[in-house]
């Protein structure tokens, strides 16, 4: 029987382009490259470049996933009611929010299904109001209880939580948490500490939000069951206007945010359920940036580090992700 | 004393301009005026200034870059009325200085 080391004289299978789905361990020569190739697996997360946004933004809402994600709102500045949504490569320009507003909350399984929701005016008022997007256009649904700004939020768009945040009610940080079943928001559980400028992931019966200030920045962290918030073990680095990605109360990624009065922060801290974890950094350091996705394939984008508001996107791919790699002999 | 890093300045065309693997062989910092820093003496760090094409710049070379960009946007800030910079603590703050590393 002829076998492949008799007919091509070698043990490793040639090929003109990498394969679609090799198996972990797998090795090939890509004849085109000229280079010996394997399937590995990630033993670390990081961060590449994404492509790019329109126009540079931040604090605007985000939804979805690596591969299709919308950005709402923000402040270029001034603030916008512009939307961008993105495919994986490219960000496009589609139907804009009917309210103009940053800092605002976002909540969303895709580039065609999310919910945006409280905020900033231009003017600087609060917001309560929630918008539903369905792929085609926004529509008016019913408010927030609690006009608020520079909330944590996360979920899908027939389940979201609204978190803390910041109003012009006494104390102005606030602990409000606010549950959408995709009709209503219905208030629930305080978070045990007020702050704003916090971020958050999961869904809203099993979330995490995580960071915000109050009278400093914080690392505190808290984790939601659907009913309850319970206090966990702090972020490694304590900031504010920071972004998250996740899914649940036990699998979330914290990134960016400012540290102090000044400077941005390139840290990004995976969350495992238990202990926050420094991981690979944003190529990026930047603050009020806008994260959605999971803590194993996440998306960031916009922000600022410095002024002007800006473009960037970077996608994580966290440890245990499948990626091909090229072997070197030098 | 040796240098920890090296830097460049390079554009981010978006996808591609820093991959996974890359990411993962060598640390990168992003700077405003398109300024990045990767470790000095790496094989991986030349190997991406090369694809990107990038402009290998002395540290007081990229440091008068970056100045010059902070410097634009504290201008900015500066210029804003008082009423904007009011609620810096927590949000809006000036921007900061950075100083880059040998």
């Amino acid at each position: 029987m002829a076998t492949y080391l008799g007919t091509h004289g070698s043990r490793i299978q040639n090929y003109t382009t990498d394969p679609d789905n090799p198996n972990t361990g797998e090795v090939w020569y890509n004849a085109t490259a000229n280079t010996i190739r394997v399937e590995a697996v990630t033993t670390a997360g990081s961060w590449a470049a994404g492509g790019a946004l329109n126009t540079g933004i931040e604090k605007s809402g985000g939804a979805g996933t690596q591969t299709s994600a919308l950005s709402f709102g923000g402040k270029l500045p001034p603030t916008t009611n512009g939307v961008e949504s993105y495919n994986g490569t490219n960000w496009t320009e589609i139907a804009n929010l009917n309210l103009a507003r940053n800092a605002l909350g976002g909540a969303g399984a895709s580039n065609t299904s999310a919910l945006a929701f409280g905020g900033e005016s231009p003017s600087g008022g609060n917001k309560n109001e929630t918008e539903l997007w369905n792929g085609t256009n926004w529509t008016e649904v019913n408010n927030l209880n609690e006009a608020r700004n520079s909330l944590a939020s996360c979920g899908i768009q027939t389940a979201a939580l609204a978190a803390g945040g910041n109003s012009t009610d006494s104390p102005s940080n606030r602990a409000t948490t606010e549950s959408w079943n995709g009709t209503n928001w219905t208030t629930v559980n305080n978070m045990n500490s007020g702050r704003y400028n916090l971020a958050g992931a999961g869904t809203n019966t099993s979330a995490v939000v995580f960071g915000g200030y109050d009278t400093a920045q914080r690392a505190y962290s808290e984790s939601w069951n659907g009913t309850n918030w319970t206090e966990t073990n702090d972020l490694n680095e304590a900031r504010y206007a920071l972004a998250g990605s996740g899914t649940s109360n036990t699998s979330a990624l914290a990134f960016g945010g400012q540290p102090g009065l000044a400077g941005s922060s390139a840290k990004t801290e995976l969350w495992n359920g238990s202990n926050w974890t420094e991981d690979g950094d944003l190529n990026n350091a930047r603050v009020s940036l806008t994260g959605t996705g999971t803590a194993t394939l996440g998306l960031v984008f916009g922000g600022e580090g410095p002024p002007p508001a800006q473009t960037l996107t970077e996608e994580w791919t966290g440890a245990g992700a499948a990626q091909t790699r090229t072997i070197s002999t030098d | 004393m040796a240098k920890t890093y090296q830097y460049c300045v390079a554009e981010n065309w978006g996808k591609g301009f820093i991959d996974h693997v890359e990411s993962s062989r060598i640390t990168f910092a992003g700077y405003p005026g398109n300024v990045w820093q990767v470790p000095a003496y790496n094989k991986h760090g030349n190997l991406w200034i090369a694809k990107v094409a990038g402009t290998v710049k002395t540290k007081t070379e990229a440091q008068a870059i970056v100045d010059a960009e902070v410097q634009a946007a504290q201008a900015v800030w500066d210029a804003l009325p008082d009423a904007e910079k009011a609620p810096a603590v927590g949000s809006n703050t000036r921007p900061a200085d950075i100083t880059l590393e040998e």
